[in-house]
This record gives C-alpha cells, structure tokens and sequence, in this order.
C-alpha cells in the first residue's frame, strides 16, 4: 500500500495496470499454465494405462464427444441441475437473507443458521444427505413413518427420479447459504433514506420490495448467479457422495464424467476434451451476465 | 407495524414483515441451517452399533464421549486445524487485498476492454479442478513449494480471485463517487482513497468476501489431498478422511472431528459478522 | 471503522507470517514409501522397516500413508504418478492396480532386480502370477492377501440343526428356516454389498463365476456367458423377493454390512478379511464367538468361487534409488515378512504355506478355514483398462440391484461396453 501510495496520482492508464497486475501475475502463475496444457492435450490421444503413447489426433476428442451418448447424458443432468438448483436456491437465499436482516433482538440464531450449511465441507454434506434419505436408517424415512404412512419405505436414492431430486434438495441447501450471503451484505447496503421516503409515499411493503429492494439488490444478484452458476456447472462432490452418478447413469454430471475420465480411466486427452466443452458452456451462460455487469457504469 | 413507527424505526421494507410470519419462517431457517450440524452432533455421542438400530434413534442411548478422544487421538486433529486455519486465513488476506485492487480498477476506472477483463479473471474459475491438479502440482514442484501452507495459499488465492474481484467491485460501484472526491481533495491519493474511504465503507462487501474466500479454502479438498501430502500439512477436509478405512466408516469418530470442525468457526464467524459488521454498517450507510 | 480496519490488518498480516517449510534433506539413501490408509497398517509396515533398517545401515525408510481408501489414493497417486515424481520410491497399491499402472509406464519391471516372473512368482499363491505380472513382466510384488469370505451365524445354524449350505438355494433356505424361527423383522439372511463400490464388482462376479464360468481368458480377452452372467444377477434379485437379502441391498456398502452383522442382524454375510476381527474383538460387537467361517456356496452344477484382494509393493519408475527400492521390495514380500503380519495383524498370507506355519495358527486360529477359500479365489479381471472394467461392473450391478436395469439389459451392457475395451 505504501509503495503504491507513494506513485502518486498517476494517470488512468498507469494506474489500471498497477491495480489489476497483482491479479494477473497469480493467474499467470497458477491457472494459465494448467489451463494451455488442458486445451494442448485436448488435441491428443493420451491414455495413459493403454500403451498408446502420447498422439496428435486433431479434433478426433471432439469428434468422439459429439457421439458420445454418455458424455451428453452428463451433460443434460448437468444443465437440467442448473437450471433447478439455481433459481432455487436464489429464491431460498434471498428468503434467507430477508430474514437475517430483520431486526431481531438476537439475529445470530438466524445468521449462525445462515453460515453453517456453508460451512459443513461439501463432501460431507453429500454423506450426511445420504444418510438423511437412506432407506432405513434415513430420518426422512423415519419421519415418514411416524406420520403414519404405511407401507414399504421409498428407497429415494435408489429410483432415477427421486435421486435427482435428492440431489438438487442437498445442492439448494448447501448453496442457498452462498446467495444468501452475498445478497444480505447487498441488503445492507440499501440506504434506509430510500425506504423512508417511500413510507411517506404510502408505498406499501410489497411495492417497496419491488421498487426499491429488488432494483438495488441487482449487482449482488448477478454477481451472486454468476458464480452459482458457474458452481452449478461444476456439480461433483455432492451427486458423487450421495449416489455416486447413479442408479446407472441418472445423477451423473458432466464433472463426475470428467473426473472418472481423467482419475479412474487415465485417459487425459479425452478428459481435456471433457473439460474444454465444460470451459465453454460456462463461458457461454456467463458472457450473458458478464455483459449487464460490464455495461453498468 | 404501523407506517409512522416504520419511519420512526426507518426499517427497510420487507415482504417477511408481519411478527407471527416473521417467527415462523425464523424458525424453520433455523432449523433447516442447524439441523444437520445438531446431527452430527448428536452422531458424535452415540457408538457405532447404535446407528443400526431399527428404528433409529434421534437422543443418543448409551451418551459416549469417547468419539472426541478418538478423533484427538487417532489423528492430529488440532494440527490440521492448524493447518487449515493458517492457509485459510492467509490465503483470505491475499485474495481480499488482490482482489480489492483489481475491484477498484473494474469499478471504478474508464477501462475500454472492462468485459475482456472481467471474463479473464471470471474464466479461470471455468475448468474442473481434477484437470488442473497435475500442472498445478508440477508448478508447485518446480517452485519447490510442495508441502508448505504456500502451496495451497497462492491456488486457493486464485481460486477465490473471481468472486471476491466481483463482490468488491459490485459493492463499490455502490459507494458515492462524492466521498471519494472528497478525500482526494483532503490531500488522499487515489489510492489512498481506496483505502481509506472506498473499502471501509464497502464493510459489508469485504467481510463477504472474506468469508467466502475462508470458507471455500476451509473446504477445498482436490488439491490439499495431493500437494500438501506429508503428514503434518494436511488439512481438515483431508485429515477427518483419514478417520475412514478402506472397509470402515466410523460415522462417530468423523462426527466428532466435523463438529470440531465447523462448529467453531461458524460461531466465530457469526459472532463476527453481528458485532463488526452490524457495528459498521449502522455507522456508515445512514444514506 | 477503527475495528474493521485493524481486523483488516490483522488478516494481512497473518498472509505475511506464513512462511514455507524447508523440505527435509537427505542423508544417506533415503526411500520413501507411499504405504496406504490406516487398514493397509502402517504401524505394522512401519515395524517391517525398523527391520529392514536395523539390518542395512545406511538405508533409511521414511512412510507416507495416504488417502485412506483405494479411491483417494486413487486420487492421489494419478496426480504424483501423473506428475513423473521422484519424490516416492515405493508404493504400495491395490491388487488390481499393477496392470494398469504397468501399463502407463508408472511402474519399473522388477525382473532386472529380481529374477524372472514365473521363477519369481512361483512360491506365491496362484492368483499373483496373473495379478503382478504384466506382459511378462514382474511389476509389483505381493504384500498380503484379502478374500471375500462367507461369514456365518454359527449359533443360530446349530439352533436349528442347519448345515454349512454349499449351495446358494440351499443357503436361502436355511436362512428362511432361521428368519421365521427367530421372528426378528430385522434379521437378514444374507447380506451382500450392491452399492456401486469396488466390492459391487465381486457382487457381479462371485454368482456368475459359481456356475464354472470365466468372466476372461489368460491373455484378457472377456469370455462373458451373458446366460450364466443373467442368472447370476437374477439369483441375487430372487433371494431380494424371498426377503433374503434385503430391498435396498443397492445402498448396503461394506461397512454397512460389519455394523449390521456385529449387531446382530445378519446370519450369512460376504466380506473381506479384515470382517472378522470387527466381529470378534471389537468391544461393541454382538456376535463374539458365534461367527464361523466357510467357502462360498457355489450355483448348483458349479463350483464355489471367491473374489482375491490385497496389497502389492511396487518400485516407482520415477525412483532415483530403484535398486536399493527392489531390495526392500523383495524383503517384503518374503514369507517371513509374510508371517510377520500374519501375527502381529491379521493380514492374510500370500504363501500357501504360511497359512499352516504353526506360530500363525497359533495366533491367527481361523485362517486354517481362511486358508482354503484364498487358494480356491479369483482374480477380478485384471486389464490395463481396470479403470472402466471395474466402473461398467459396478455401475451395471448395483443399478439392476436397484431394479432400474433388468437383469439382461444389465449384462448387454457390460457385454457391449467391456468388449471394446478386454480384447
């Protein structure tokens, strides 16, 4: 801080550089490597257990991709994941955030709620929600039970169906923490001046929420869906934990396809390819939010 | 309430606002939040054989602490806490300060190519993190940085890069330009300015930050497992692993590790957030 | 603000208090030996090395235990392996790994340090001449054995005057003799793992290999019997409708089935080695003394079958000290060492002849019965391409376990998608 204090005031230009080189210099360091050998490798026959040697193949990877029924199967679940848990979890977190900004006398009950889905390590979150929709030994089960339902118990993680729904009941959990989080430091934010003066309007709660809350909570919104989304995208360790992709193929995602690619297959060119396709479905949907973000002044 | 008390107060409208509606949903918020962590909880005081009781039990039967002196004597339980707090607060600081500046250039500055940038810093977070794990351990080993907290510091800083760059500069843009202006003309640099009046008074933004950047290196599990192998480097997320086996998975023991785990640092995080930022934020945005 | 700015502060000064941990130098020769999770006893190796260090001044062995199960040290050795690192010399790997490591160049051919394979493997138990040499090649060296065994309810079958079944029919209806008898619901009769884990390959293969049938050839070709391969699965869904095993037999991992027979619910269950001590010495369980053990009932017309596990050594190809790394190698993979866990840990030998050494039965009673199903055991089909073999398998057979995949379109698909890759 000093040392940039001392340049003082130099022009736009300068001083962009000088802000934004520290970030660049870590992502050259770290990322730009793994990420030219991840789209290098793409190009090349490389399992490693066959003998095969390292290949060119050209686009063959691609090729093979754009036919592989299993590689579009993930990548449906992962879209369909995507398209569920992020609205949902929006919705939740925003509920969330509502809340944990009312004046309670004690609002660390409801912040402390709000933290420690985010904080349980996700892995774990994934086994304690296998457990909770385990056959017999689940409370869900249990719970259904003592509500008086007869009848054999629903084996949840055992038919397609409820699996995926399992799934994206744990993902909305765990994530709904995150929107809250970003959306309630957002809700701070709103100055109150705002609220006063629309109380003298006669503006009654909900036109209030619209008028004024959701339009000022806008940037903590897209910023929040950018990475949600892009997290959804990624969907691996609680699907993983839960149902480990299945039964067979019906809660397989697009990282779980590329992780068995890569770790248990050994077949690193293809699981690059893997990965490429993942880099631009994420690039696709975020440039949409990227670019309301870069045109706000 | 009525409208004049809500000036009187200058609440924030909020569709969650009737009193009975308010408890309600307080309730079920945390319940739905404490639920699995009480679990946990009350898992790491029941023994094994108990979890296969039909049906199963919610209140522990035989009340066991034996699990926590497992969890502390099978494996060095307080040195992966250690471990992962030092890399997770170290990797926070970095990527708060990092992406503090990099957030004032976005938010701020006339850059022409604002959307290139922004995607630059956005598309490193793009790519599954099992491709990346062997050039970045190969990075780390030429910089001779395998099992050191810098190994995972500097990833860890990256990866937490985008969403602390973008929650900043989100939160900035929010700040009037006025104040700015006027500690430049109180003889602050721009950077000065920065400092002293932009990100104190994007309080909210930076602990969001911070605690987003912290948790998500508390968690990270991929690289920790493969680069800081050596016994007294891990962390937590790798260190409660070692609790399973090959054929076991002593629910328990790993209870008692989790609770030891989270349980702390929600509290203090939550304790943090009431008393820091509900100070700060009552002091500055009065509007 | 003053609070904030200080906390701030505080942050940024604990990222510049962190400083990086030298690595340890070398003195003499040092190996490192990458020896698995807290089952593979890395107490006990760590005794093994005190020897072999004690008897070679100037060799120091250093451990590094890993991921706790084969899949985080799955995880963990693709990245370093991957990587070509040198820092470890010495690994110790899972049974079905050698073919595929092998054959990604990970692993360096012992024959040079050692001898020639079938020469080299032969005092071994069968199963390693398959398992540890590829393309004729010695690539890794036998640790200790595991099996899949058939444990029992010994109490509850003399209750009803009920002999060991040798016959998967028989065993369902000894089990539904005992379950109407003891008029406890949650007694199961036999419990297998179906969940979509490395043993669900074994759920596959231990019915399907009963009948006489071979899942491959010598040289790895699959050799599927889909007939034999439908009635194997159809044998595990019909012992389900019988209420044998139990519904959600496609959620039952391996723990699930030691907690459940230590607690008494379970009168047959299949599991590897390791089962036994959980059943007898653990403080909680309720089944000390009454646990018998006994070969796999086989399908009627076959022969019993049972699924060979366990730990190899392997000498890294990345190694700057192979040579001395094959020593070790070789030490540990003698009958003595053998016998040593054998005692001191209950880890199945991987010489015929230790099973009958009497200080080991002396210490380790059971393994006279263990003895005859390990020497009667398979191998999983071992392939460069283990990795897919093994996901096909256990995905397919936990899904029709699931009945979300009938028996024969299960097997179509392992047929078609295992063809490509086993030929």
């Amino acid at each position: 801080m000093a040392i940039l204090d001392r340049v003082r005031d130099p022009g736009e230009r300068t001083l962009a550089v000088v802000l934004l080189a520290p970030a660049f210099a870590l992502l050259a360091l770290i990322v730009v490597y793994p990420i030219g050998r991840i789209i290098y490798q793409s190009f090349f026959d490389a399992r490693l257990s066959g003998g095969h040697g390292h290949r060119f193949v050209g686009l063959d990877n691609y090729r093979i991709a754009f036919h592989d029924t299993e590689f579009w199967t993930a990548t449906w679940h992962t879209v369909a994941i995507t398209l569920i848990t992020v609205p949902a979890a929006l919705v939740v977190g925003l509920g969330l955030a509502l809340l944990a900004n009312l004046p309670f006398r004690r609002r660390w009950p409801v912040r402390l709620a709000l933290l420690l889905p985010w904080a349980m390590p996700l892995a774990f979150a994934g086994l304690i929600f296998a457990w909770f929709f385990h056959t017999e030994y689940g409370i869900v089960n249990d719970v259904v039970r003592r509500l008086g339902a007869g009848g054999e118990p629903t084996m949840w993680l055992l038919r397609p169906g409820w699996a995926f729904a399992a799934v994206c009941v744990t993902i909305v959990w765990k994530t709904s923490s995150f929107m809250a989080l970003i959306l309630l430091a957002g809700l701070t934010m709103i100055p109150r001046s705002l609220y006063e003066a629309a109380e003298v309007d006669g503006a009654s709660h909900f036109q209030q929420f619209r008028e004024i809350t959701l339009p000022m909570l806008m940037p903590s919104i897209v910023v929040a869906l950018i990475f949600r989304t892009i997290t959804a995208l990624q969907t691996f360790d609680i699907p993983y934990t839960m149902t480990r992709g299945g039964p067979a193929d019906a809660t397989e995602t697009l990282a779980m396809l590329i992780h068995k690619t890569t770790i248990d297959y050994l077949d690193v060119g293809y699981g690059s390819t893997l990965a490429v396709a993942m880099f631009v479905l994420s690039l696709a949907v975020t440039t949409v939010y990227l670019r309301r973000l870069a045109r706000t002044p | 309430m009525s409208p004049a008390a809500r000036v009187a107060t200058g609440l924030p409208a909020n569709p969650l606002a009737g009193r009975g509606l308010r408890l309600a949903a307080a309730a079920i918020v945390v319940v739905n939040g404490f639920f699995p962590a009480v679990w946990i909880l009350l898992t790491s005081l029941k023994t094994e054989t108990e979890l296969v009781r039909k049906p199963i039990t919610y209140w522990p039967r035989n009340l066991t602490l034996d699990n926590y002196l497992r969890a502390f004597t099978d494996q060095p339980l307080l040195r992966f806490l250690g471990n992962s707090l030092a890399v997770a607060l170290a990797s926070t600081a970095l990527s708060l300060v990092v992406a503090a500046l990099a957030a004032y250039a976005i938010a701020r500055l006339n850059l022409r190519r604002r959307q290139l940038i922004l995607t630059a810093i956005v598309a490193s977070s793009m790519f599954p993190l099992v491709t990346l794990l062997v050039p970045i351990f190969e990075t780390m080993r030429a910089l001779n940085l395998l099992n050191t907290y810098t190994a995972l510091v500097l990833p860890y800083t990256v990866l937490n890069l985008p969403v602390c760059t973008l929650v900043l500069a989100s939160f900035f843009e929010g700040i009037p330009r006025d104040l700015e202006n006027a500690a430049m003309i109180d003889g602050c640099t721009r950077v000065g300015a920065l400092w002293r009046v932009v990100v104190p008074l994007a309080a909210p933004g930076v602990f969001t930050a911070g605690i987003l950047a912290f948790v998500n290196a508390w968690d990270e599990f991929l690289l920790a497992l493969s680069l800081n192998a050596n016994a007294s480097m891990r962390t937590l997320p790798v260190g409660i692993t070692l609790y399973q086996g090959e054929f076991t998975f002593p629910w328990p023991t790993i209870s008692a590790a989790l609770v030891v785990a989270i349980v702390p640092i929600a509290v203090l995080i939550a304790l943090f957030q009431e008393r820091v930022v509900g100070g700060l934020t009552q002091g500055g945005m009065k509007g | 603000m003053q609070r904030f700015r200080l906390a701030f502060a505080a942050l940024a000064c604990a990222a510049l208090a962190i400083a990086a941990v030298a690595p340890v130098a070398n003195a003499a020769t040092t190996l490192r030996v990458f020896s698995g999770g807290a089952n593979q006893r890395p107490d006990l190796m760590r005794k093994l090395f005190d020897q072999y260090e004690a008897a070679h001044p100037g060799i120091k062995i250093d451990i590094e235990t890993g991921g706790a199960t084969s899949e985080l040290q799955r995880q963990y050795l693709s990245t370093v392996l991957n990587a070509k690192d040198s820092a470890i010399d010495i690994y110790m790997i899972d049974i079905v790994n050698p073919a595929q490591y092998f054959g990604a160049g990970w692993l360096e051919p012992l024959d040079a340090y050692i001898g020639k394979a079938d020469a080299v493997m032969k005092p071994y138990l069968p199963v390693y001449l398959q398992a540890d040499v590829v393309d004729g090649k010695v690539a890794a060296m036998p640790g200790f054995a595991d099996a899949m065994f058939m444990y029992y309810r010994k109490d509850l079958l003399e209750r009803y005057h009920i002999a060991e079944p040798k016959t998967w029919d028989e065993l369902a209806a000894a089990s539904k003799t005992i379950q109407a008898g003891e008029k406890n619901p949650n007694l199961q009769g036999l419990s297998i793992q179906g969940a979509p884990i490395e043993g669900a390959v074994c759920t596959f293969l231990l019915p399907y290999w009963s009948q006489g049938r071979e899942f491959n050839d010598a040289s790895g070709k699959m050799t599927l019997d889909k007939t034999a391969a439908v009635k194997g699965l159809d044998k595990w869904l019909a012992m389900v409708d019988q209420g044998v095993i139990k519904r959600n037999v496609a959620e039952v991992k391996t723990p699930d089935t030691v907690n459940e027979f230590k607690a008494g619910q379970v009168i047959f269950a299949i599991n590897w080695g390791f089962a036994w001590d959980r059943f007898q010495a653990d403080k909680d369980s309720t089944v000390q003394g009454k646990v018998g053990v006994m070969p796999l009932p086989a399908m009627a017309g076959g022969k019993s079958a049972t699924c060979v596990g366990g730990w190899q050594w392997a000498v890294s190809a990345f190694s700057k000290n192979k040579a001395e790394a094959a020593k070790l190698v070789q030490f540990l993979a003698t009958p003595a060492s053998s016998k040593f866990l054998a005692i001191e840990g209950s880890l199945l030998p991987t010489y015929q002849g230790v099973y009958v050494d009497p200080d080991v039965v002396k210490a380790v009673p059971w393994f006279k019965d263990a003895a005859n199903v390990v020497i009667a055991g398979k191998n999983r089909p071992m392939s460069r391409d283990y990795g897919q073999v093994s996901d096909v398998i256990r995905t397919t057979t936990s899904a029709v376990l699931a009945r979300s995949r009938t028996p024969e379109e299960g097997v179509a698909e392992i047929q078609s998608k295992l063809a490509r890759v086993m030929r």
